[in-house]
């Protein structure tokens, strides 16, 4: 090929990347939300565990802190006596001043924006109710219940007042009285306060580590971390806008701020450790071939690959996973091998393209083999995998194909024959040289099932979590802070479900009596009903029943003024309120969304295909048995929600779907390899190894008490496609010992940078990280070793 | 410090007033007690929302710090206690309450000038209130305004009179035109049946 026509070929294959490049850029768009990632939920608890990850009420609260940085001692600094500013605390009450007024102005400037539900620091929030809603306190309010507004009530109610104003809370009534008399604005305020609430000072919440605390519920689901990500921003920014806001610092926690830690930290260490090796693999490279150039055209096929395979994504499906990417980056790895091996097998002299003819056969029926393998993981319906077959496929065919046609024209002619050299030509001496016992698969084979009965342990990790863990004062902190402001628990959910909204109100209201015999005998510290925030219909039209007429009112609270100090006719908006109260149409879900506290019952109360579902929070479980009693003869209509218990079988569910998958394929991998070596012993040779190296991974892994997880098979399956190469270039006989080398050679180098790679990720801190690399690692090595221990001797023609 | 407490003191010229003086200052500090300091009180509350008074007697008790005591004994018992910023109820036979001093501006401008005299800490009172001073050393008039926005939009005024080192009488007008005049020490024993503004106020000023 000229010249030209090379500079040409470069050009075009170069403007085609950046095609596919653009197109990924614009039509890419990676969801973070684990629900797009796990297969369809079959029993009930998956089902709704997969609307409720992450929308529950308890996963979409944020903890937040606000605690005093040390301010430089200002006399100091003003008298200039020394030149390093002490570090001075505040007084305590400016402190607390300072935080309060900072938390005040956080929670101000949250409650105006869209993005969270509910923002509670403590104040006393009548705005809660809004004016207009003021009427229905008598509805919402459970005095009507057991006490009716008559003259006794009242007389007694208007004695405590008259204490009231002669107590020093007087300038906090006053304003109140005339309207609410009976104060039921403060027992609403009370009974949505948090059931248990941490000490208040200067009006809002503080912790005993003097921080000021909040508690703001998100619109974002909790395990969105792209969602929680610009929540958390968005509060941070309202922080720094505040004046004075760099005295104090804020902090998080909660499951939101979770997944963007946990996400963060995989993405930084994944990065470092892939700058560290990538740097590792192209000095490999360039010591093996001596060839800049030949390095930087073999990138080519790999971004052909990676480019290909997510362009194909984006327009095959309208949203991408972010585990489906990474799932499938790793298994492109393979596609490192092709280029690898075209350089290595070049010969001096001879043009590229006519040493990839030869060794053309032996990748197609890799390439070929591991495509109709991966259609298996197409065909099991699961989205997740579905995606990650089409990427991986679509890659694979793209690197194959352009290390076939492409790169060969583009490579210089002049190339160093690696058969010649000399410490090649000893190990390939070596490696003829090593016994092939008969016997060797046997006793692997026995090796592998004596340790897989013997391994410790539970076989599967079904937490998701456990491979993304939090820093343990991450975790010490958000259990402080949860005791602190009597936040829920993330993991348990009191489900109540009937036909309508209503029927969940009325059953919610119906199950409050076993709820506070629950709460009263610590089974539980506190369980939150969504009728706490608003009665069912019937409940206020009892309610409203009960609310006197005006005639009748006016006679009962003129009969008790009688012989009290209030002035005449003060009490005219009370009985205004109570006259509107008893014509109000009752206050339902609907017309209750346009409040704050609307938005935090919509929290609670959400439909399901024509059902209507109540979510309870829960916190402090101590007795979880009587919590799951509480549904006993409630016929399944309330039910207590493990959210851990029903991820784990999400979890277990999606690995089935994996492993049916697998079996699939390996059966589809026999079928092709068969067919394309068209002889049981070679069939034989090829497979062996990869089947055992696989298992003696899996193996290995389990006697170190490893639990399996996704990630590890995901691991095992790239391992398997890189044996598979291994032990078919080892099988190809092409009886010349120079070509004998050259693979040697290659699969040495493939190894080698294999190693190097997932070697650097097996050291990785973050348990998913280390799974991936840890399992690669082993596998390429068993799979080298098992290959060329199993291979038929090579034929030695003389040369 | 001078300068600026003359501007208010040109509105009241036809008054003689006299400015936080080294006499003033003499004057608090000679009012101060060691701690704890108890005194008895009668509180009569005018009161928009009440067409005559509400009366109260008791004691009122400076714990030292920033603790203030006030207890009730008639009509009925009532303790009430400011600590850290906290303000804390508790009624015969119900559950105490509690709620942040922020919220009740009445209690901390009574704890600031309270703990002020009682402690004699001019410096005090000064960086809470514009102090001014009527009459003489025999008997004095301490005009307090408070020096906080907030703070004042609820609470107008403090006066305190006193006769030598004793304070008689105290007299808070909130902004929204309520009075509450506590009478102090013996004086308490003297609170009407039935009291009128203008017949406290003469009890306050008045002579023997």
């Amino acid at each position: 090929m000229s010249a030209r026509g090379r500079l040409l070929l470069l050009t075009g294959w170069l403007l085609v990347l950046a095609g596919l490049g653009l197109l990924v850029a614009q039509r890419l768009q990676v969801s973070t939300d684990l629900r797009s990632f796990m297969p369809a939920p079959t029993t009930p608890d998956q089902r709704l565990l997969m609307e409720q990850v992450g929308d529950g009420p308890g996963s979409r609260l944020l903890l937040l802190t606000i605690a005093a940085r040390c301010t430089p001692r200002q006399d100091h600094a003003t008298q200039g006596l020394s030149p390093v500013t002490p570090c001075a605390p505040l007084p305590a009450n400016q402190r607390d001043a300072m935080l309060a007024s900072l938390s005040r102005g956080l929670a101000a400037a949250l409650r105006n924006d869209r993005r969270y539900s509910q923002v509670l620091d403590g104040s006393f929030d009548l705005a809660a109710l809004d004016s207009s809603l003021l009427p229905y306190r008598y509805l919402l309010s459970p005095t009507l219940d057991t006490q009716p507004l008559d003259e006794a009530y009242l007389a007694d109610q208007l004695q405590q007042r008259l204490d009231d104003l002669s107590s020093p809370a007087a300038g906090l009534l006053k304003g109140l009285l005339p309207r609410d008399p009976t104060l039921e604005v403060l027992k609403l305020a009370q009974r949505w306060a948090p059931p248990r609430s941490p000490e208040t000072r200067d009006g809002v919440w503080f912790s005993k580590r003097n921080e000021a605390l909040l508690l703001v519920q998100t619109v974002a689901p909790g395990f969105d971390p792209d969602a929680q990500r610009q929540a958390i921003g968005g509060i941070r920014r309202a922080y720094r806008a505040l004046p004075g806001s760099a005295l104090a610092q804020l902090g998080f926690s909660g499951p939101g701020y979770f997944s963007v830690v946990a996400a963060a930290q995989t993405r930084h260490q994944a990065d470092w450790i892939g700058r560290i090796s990538s740097v590792g693999f192209i000095a490999l490279l360039l010591a093996a071939y001596r060839s800049l150039g030949s390095l930087l055209l073999s990138a080519l096929p790999i971004a052909s690959a990676a480019l290909a395979g997510i362009a194909a994504l984006t327009l095959a499906f309208p949203q991408v996973h972010g585990i489906t990417l990474a799932f499938g980056f790793t298994l492109l790895g393979v596609v490192q091998e092709y280029p690898i091996r075209v350089l290595s097998h070049r010969r001096a002299g001879e043009d590229a393209l006519h040493s990839v003819r030869a060794l053309w056969p032996s990748l197609l029926t890799a390439i070929a083999s591991a495509c109709i393998a991966y259609l298996a993981f197409y065909a099991s319906g699961v989205n997740g995998l579905k995606q990650l077959a089409v990427f991986t496929i679509v890659g694979l065919l793209a690197a194959g194909f352009s290390t076939r046609y492409l790169l060969p024209r583009l490579l210089p002619a002049r190339v160093r024959d690696v058969a010649d050299m000399r410490w090649l030509a000893l190990a390939r001496d070596v490696v003829d040289r090593l016994p092939r016992p008969r016997w060797l698969p046997a006793l692997v084979a026995s090796a592998i099932v004596l340790m897989l009965i013997l391994a410790p342990g539970p076989f599967w990790q079904n937490n998701l979590a456990a491979l993304t863990p939090l820093p343990a004062p991450l975790l010490q902190r958000d259990a402080r802070l949860r005791e602190a402001l009597g936040a829920p628990d993330v993991r348990y959910l009191l489900i109540l479900e009937a036909s309508t909204a209503q029927g969940v109100l009325t059953l919610s209201e119906r199950l409050q009596p076993a709820v506070d015999a629950l709460v009263a005998r610590h089974a539980v510290d506190a369980l939150e009903l969504p009728s706490r925030y608003l009665p069912s219909v019937a409940r206020q039209r009892a309610r409203q029943r009960k609310l006197p007429e005006q005639a009748a009112l006016q006679r009962a609270l003129h009969e008790a003024l009688r012989g009290l100090p209030f002035r005449p006719g003060l009490f005219q908006q009370f009985l205004d309120d109570v006259r509107t109260a008893r014509s109000l149409p009752p206050l339902t879900p609907q017309r209750y969304a346009q409040t704050p506290l609307g938005q935090r019952l919509a929290a609670m109360l959400v439909r399901r295909d024509g059902h209507w579902l109540g979510l309870a929070t829960v916190s402090g479980v101590h007795d979880v048995a009587a919590l799951q009693a509480l549904g006993a003869d409630s016929g399944g209509t309330v039910r207590l929600l493990d959210l851990k218990a029903a991820s784990e079988s999400l979890v277990a569910a999606y690995r089935m779907r994996i492993l049916e998958a697998l079996l699939a394929a390996t059966v589809l991998l026999v079928l092709t390899i068969t067919f394309a070596l068209r002889s049981l012993r070679r069939v034989w040779h090829v497979l062996a190894p990869m089947t055992l190296a696989t298992f003696l991974v899996l193996a290995a892994e389990r006697m170190a008490g490893i639990e399996i997880s996704l990630f590890h098979l995901v691991a095992l399956i790239l391992a398997g496609g890189l044996g598979l190469h291994y032990a078919l270039f080892f099988e190809r006989d092409t009886g010349d010992p120079a070509e004998q080398r050259r693979t040697l050679h290659a699969t040495l180098v493939c190894v080698l940078s294999a190693l190097l790679v997932f070697g650097m990720l097996g050291w990785a801190g973050i348990p998913v990280l280390r799974a991936i690399g840890l399992t690669v690692s082993l596998g390429v090595a068993f799979h080298f070793c098992l290959s060329i221990l199993m291979a038929p001797h090579a034929h030695v023609a003389e040369d | 410090m001078l300068l600026s407490l003359t501007a208010p003191l040109s509105a009241v010229a036809s008054r003689p007033e006299v400015t936080a003086t080294s006499a003033t200052q003499a004057l608090i500090a000679s009012l101060g007690r060691p701690a704890p300091a108890r005194t008895a009180f009668a509180e009569a509350r005018f009161m928009h929302l009440l067409d005559r008074p509400l009366v109260v007697c008791g004691e009122l008790a400076w714990l030292g710090g920033n603790r203030l005591q006030r207890r009730v004994e008639h009509p009925r018992a009532e303790t009430a206690t400011i600590a850290d910023g906290e303000v804390t109820m508790q009624r015969a036979g119900r559950r105490a309450h509690s709620f942040s001093l922020k919220r009740a501006p009445q209690l901390q401008v009574l704890l600031d000038s309270f703990v002020a005299l009682l402690s004699g800490d001019a410096a005090r009172l000064d960086q809470a209130f514009e102090i001014r001073r009527r009459g003489d050393a025999a008997q004095w008039t301490l005009v307090l305004v408070p020096r906080d926005a907030g703070v004042a939009g609820s609470v107008a005024s403090i006066e305190i009179d006193g006769r030598g080192k004793q304070s008689r009488c105290m007299r808070m007008q909130e902004a929204d035109g309520d009075l509450a005049v506590d009478l102090l020490g013996p004086l308490a024993a003297r609170m009407p049946a039935r009291p009128t503004r203008e017949a406290l106020l003469a009890l306050c000023r008045g002579g023997s």
